[in-house]
Formats: C-alpha cells, sequence, structure tokens
C-alpha cells in the first residue's frame, strides 16, 4: 500500500474519459465557461505563500541589518538561531572540489550538520517547495511572468520550450566544472544566490547579471532559469522523489478544463489533469513540482488540494 | 496552450548548446584563473583571520557572508562583480575598517561552515598558551591567572592575515614631526578598541585625541603590542621610528590610525 503512493501510474492504461453527465459544472447546472471562471480571482495560496517567502527573506535582511542572530548569512549558508543550514548545491560543489584535493577532511562539522539538517528539512515539506516558498528569483521570475504571458497573448514573441532533462545535463555539467576547475563556478552565476546576497549585503554590478536572465525569460523562454538550468532546484527536486507533502489530483471533480497547466511552472508535472489521461481516480504530483499551490487556486472544482502522503495508512 | 511533446532530437540539440555553453564559462574561468594566477606573489585582498591560502580559499568559500554578519567592527565585506572570480568572498579594507580583534574570540573563523577560515590553528594554539602558563599550577581559583585571557591573547597572536610594513617617505615619525588632534578626521566611521581603552568593545576613532612629539600612532594604538610594532631609535642617527616585528598580524589597526593622508604604513597580504 505505502509502496503504491511512490509509484506516479503513468505507464498504467488510461481511465475512460467522463462523459458530460459527470462533469463538475454538468452537476452543479452551470455553463462550462462559466465553471471554469469560477475561481479565477482566487488568490488564496499564492498570497500565504508570497507572505512566507517575503517573510523569510526579510528575516535574513533585518537580522544582519539591526545585528539580530535569528536568520545570518544568505540562502548559499546561513544560521539560523545558532543551527547551520547549507545550501546542498553549493555543498555538493564543495564536496566535489574538495574530495579531489583532499580538503574534505577539514570540512566542518558544522557544514555537515547543515547539509544534513536542511535536506531532512525540505524533504519533508517536499524538496522543491523550497523554490517557490523560499527562493527570492523565483519570486522576481513568477511576476516577470505576466510580461512573457502577455507579449505571447499579443503574439509580439513566440514561445519556446525545451527538454525537460535539460536540467541534468547542467546539473552534472556544473559539477564538473567545480572539479576541473576548482573553482565553485555556479555560486558565480547563481542568480538565487546573487539575489539574496544583493539583498542582505547591498547590491553590486552582478544584479545586471539576473537583469540579464530575467530579460531572456521574458523575451525567448518562459522560466527558463527554474524549469531548465538551476541545479539547486534539481537537487530539490531529487531530495523530493520521497517527500509525503504534495498536491493530490481528484479526477472526479475535474472538469479537464487545464487552467493549472496554464498557471504551472512545471506542468509535466500536472500531465494527468488532460482529458483521457489520468490512470488513476487519485494522482500525486512528483517531485518537481513545486508546491506553490497555484493550480489549487485556480481550479474550479477543487480538484486539488495539498496532502500528506500516506498520511491516512499511518492514522 | 498547447504543450507539445519535445522529442530526443531536440534535447540532443539544446543538451549540446548547453554543454557548450558550460565549456565557454570552464574556459572563461580557467583563462581568469589563470591571469590571476600570475598576480599571485601580489595578491590584493586581505582576507579575514585564518584564510586557508589563496587558491584553496577558492575552493570551498560559498559566499554565504557570515563572516560578515558576524564581525562586531564590520572590518569583513563581500567582493563585488568586478572582481572577477574572487566575486562574494570576503575581505577586509583596513584603511575604512581594520580588524582589532575585539571580539575576542576569532568569530569570523569560527563560524565560517566551509572551513577556509581555519580554526583549528587558533583553538590548537589557545589551548598550547593555556597549558603553558597553567602547568605547575595546583589550584587555578587561587592564582593570578586568567586562562580566558591567555587563551584569547595566544589566539589573536596566531592570526597572520598579512604584515605590515613602514612607507618612509611620507611617515611623519621618519620625518621627526609629532600628530595633535584627531587622526582621520571627524567624519571617519571607523571604530576600534584601542589598548589602553577602559572598556571592552569597539569606540570610534573620531573620539578619541592625540598628542605625540613625534607621532608614534601606529606603535600604541596595536592590538598586539610589542611584539608586533616597537618605537625605537635607529642605530645609524638615533631617530624614532616604528619598526614591525614578526609577530605582526596583518590586522590593520596602523594603518587605519594613521594621519598621514595616504597611509604611510600599508599591510601586505601574506603569500601563499
Amino acid at each position: 500500500m505505502a509502496f503504491d503512493l511512490l509509484k506516479s501510474g503513468k505507464n498504467k492504461p488510461p481511465l475512460k474519459p467522463k462523459p458530460m453527465e459527470e462533469m463538475p459544472h454538468t452537476k452543479l447546472g452551470i455553463k462550462y465557461k462559466e465553471w471554469c471562471n469560477s475561481h479565477k480571482t482566487r488568490h488564496k495560496w499564492r498570497n500565504i505563500r508570497w507572505a512566507a517567502l517575503i517573510f523569510m527573506n526579510l528575516l535574513f535582511v533585518v537580522s544582519f541589518a539591526f545585528d539580530l542572530s535569528i536568520l545570518e548569512g544568505s540562502l548559499s549558508g546561513s544560521r539560523l538561531i545558532g543551527f547551520y543550514l547549507m545550501d546542498p548545491f553549493n555543498a555538493l560543489q564543495v564536496l566535489a572540489t574538495s574530495s579531489t584535493t583532499g580538503y574534505i577532511v577539514h570540512l566542518t562539522m558544522n557544514f555537515w550538520i547543515g547539509l544534513t539538517t536542511i535536506l531532512l528539512f525540505w524533504f519533508f515539506l517536499g524538496g522543491r517547495t523550497y523554490c517557490s516558498w523560499m527562493c527570492p528569483y523565483h519570486f522576481l521570475a513568477e511576476n516577470t511572468e505576466k510580461l512573457h504571458n502577455y507579449f505571447v497573448k499579443k503574439k509580439m514573441i513566440k514561445e519556446h520550450s525545451f527538454h525537460i532533462g535539460l536540467r541534468f545535463v547542467f546539473w552534472f555539467g556544473f559539477l564538473i566544472l567545480a572539479v576541473v576547475t576548482q573553482q565553485l563556478v555556479f555560486e558565480d552565476l547563481n542568480v538565487v544566490g546573487i539575489t539574496s546576497r544583493a539583498m542582505i549585503y547591498g547590491p553590486g554590478l552582478i544584479l545586471f547579471w539576473v537583469v540579464g536572465v530575467l530579460l531572456f525569460e521574458i523575451v525567448y523562454s518562459k522560466r527558463f532559469w527554474c524549469r531548465y538550468v538551476c541545479p539547486i532546484g534539481t537537487t530539490w527536486s531529487l531530495v523530493g522523489k520521497l517527500s509525503p507533502l504534495t498536491i493530490r489530483f481528484e479526477l472526479d471533480k475535474c472538469g479537464y478544463c487545464r487552467d493549472c497547466q496554464d498557471v504551472c511552472l512545471v506542468p509535466h508535472e500536472l500531465w494527468f489533469v488532460q482529458r483521457g489521461k489520468a490512470t488513476q481516480k487519485v494522482h500525486y504530483t512528483g517531485s518537481d513540482c513545486t508546491r506553490c499551490g497555484l493550480c489549487i487556486d485556480t481550479c474550479g472544482g477543487n480538484a486539488l488540494t495539498y496532502t500528506i502522503k500516506g498520511w491516512g495508512a499511518v492514522l | 496552450m498547447a504543450k507539445k511533446q519535445i522529442g530526443r532530437r531536440e534535447f540532443l540539440i539544446s543538451g549540446g548548446i548547453a554543454v557548450g555553453a558550460l565549456a565557454v564559462v570552464g574556459t572563461g574561468v580557467h583563462y581568469l584563473d589563470v591571469a590571476r594566477s600570475d598576480k599571485q606573489l601580489r595578491q590584493d585582498f586581505l582576507r579575514p583571520p585564518g584564510a586557508i591560502n589563496e587558491i584553496e580559499f577558492m575552493y570551498g568559500c560559498i559566499k554565504c557572508g557570515l563572516c560578515v554578519q558576524i564581525c562586531p567592527v564590520q572590518a569583513i565585506k563581500l567582493a563585488g562583480a568586478h572582481e572577477g572570480l574572487s566575486y562574494g568572498t570576503p575581505y577586509i579594507d583596513v584603511r575604512e575598517q581594520a580588524c582589532d580583534f575585539s571580539c575576542d574570540a576569532m568569530q569570523c573563523v569560527e563560524t565560517c561552515p566551509s572551513a577556509v577560515l581555519n580554526f583549528i590553528p587558533f583553538k590548537e594554539a589557545g589551548l598550547a598558551a593555556v597549558e603553558k602558563a597553567t602547568a605547575g599550577v595546583v589550584n587555578l581559583r587561587n592564582s593570578d591567572i586568567n586562562p580566558f585571557e591567555v587563551q584569547k591573547v595566544a589566539m589573536k597572536e596566531t592570526v597572520r592575515m598579512g604584515k605590515a610594513h613602514v612607507i618612509k617617505d611620507t611617515c611623519l615619525a621618519h620625518q621627526r614631526k609629532g600628530f595633535k588632534g584627531i587622526s582621520r578626521g571627524k567624519d571617519f566611521e571607523g571604530i576600534y578598541r584601542a589598548p589602553d581603552s577602559k572598556v571592552a568593545w569597539a569606540t570610534p576613532l573620531k573620539d578619541k585625541e592625540f598628542d605625540r612629539e613625534i607621532c608614534n600612532l601606529c606603535v600604541t594604538e596595536c592590538p598586539i603590542g610589542e611584539k608586533a610594532i616597537v618605537f625605537e631609535p635607529r642605530k645609524r642617527d638615533g631617530k624614532m621610528r616604528p619598526r614591525v616585528l614578526e609577530g605582526c598580524t596583518g590586522c590593520g589597526v596602523c594603518v587605519m590610525v594613521c594621519p598621514t593622508e595616504k597611509p604611510s604604513i600599508v599591510v601586505e597580504p601574506v603569500k601563499s
């Protein structure tokens, strides 16, 4: 039973699409379009998430500005009330470079504690949850994405999408680069760390790089960094493979409108919402899902909810 | 918006471009690295105490800025993007704000999670000093020895960030000139804990007025004391001038307090 929860069910034969009588809008007796738009203005989870994200990042800023020992450091490495936390991809790079040079033995106990703590913490919260609930770049990109969508809608630019496996090319690539050059190369390009440091320690010329990446996302490919490049997100997605906290989909309430896929950062995780694709009555999103809750907000039939996998089995 | 399936061919193309981009980045980094290592003997940055050698420093510094945050006198800053590969790494600009050891605990070193600021030598030196000082003492409570004080002093004397040297052309002592007044002007923000300070924390330099017949601020304000710098007559002509000794830690307090327009004493970072 518990093992079944880990399977996506993608390989099974799909269920038959629901007939018209079973569609949620027929049950409610309203028009399909009306039903689709019924939740367009709901932003409950987005608002909660933005508040949490801004709060956490402000905590970094005020901790430095007013010399409070609450959340010191930056997103590359920090201390939460004395407890070390370490960015896992950063740590991986340090491990990669230091194991080839023998420097690994000098790494502090705080390094190991920080790495383990943060891995456990975000594992329980879903891995890539970090992206949408913590990452300041995600916040910027999420908002500039609207510009991109506007341009695409006005047919001023074309949408370019890539293979989702591209992230692993970058993930391995940056690790190999770290070993070859003996530098934490990614940290120089890391828009997440740069944004975080700029907020905490003051802005610098390097912010032009962040603006550049944002512009690229606006004019060329939607959420390019988050979807196809960011090795931090990829690391979290690996961590979140077996995460309990995820999003649950109920086919019975779904109206096949696919609004959720439109707002989703990683639409391939919502493959089961398309008409005739679902193989089970209930599906869970996979490890690429950032648990941002945009799909929950937008769903007219409340078919999507936050859930803790296996909770029922535990009870 | 219909999401079209992206096949293997597209993946190979975009993957190839990605690998190419990474290769370009790698070559760029390598090029900058080589270009920099020519200047290795003249390393521009004064790293915080306990920094391991510059090349290894770059392996491990994760640019988190914890050392910046913990420093009570805010001596440590993060390098900007114009410093190339050193972007985001910590350094100390001693003319603006020197490391005055008023934290008494090597806090930046202790907080560093990736140990590029290596605490081990300080720990060992501190323990050794305490052991030496308390050897033969039966009851520590009845003795005058304060082991914490011993440890503190031993730890700060172990620091080797760089070494100061005097620039004779501008040094007031070398010109047999005195100094009276506030050394860096009323607007200078730097703080430090002078050896004769009555408080345990750092106070603004601008609050202190000096009056010296022959300027010797670098000597009297040195947090290490006579192991690092002395004011003594030159053998040749008996002219009093500061002389930097082997015990200099490179903390840069002398550079910060120096009253001449350009500092007449500068700290050369350690060469690795």
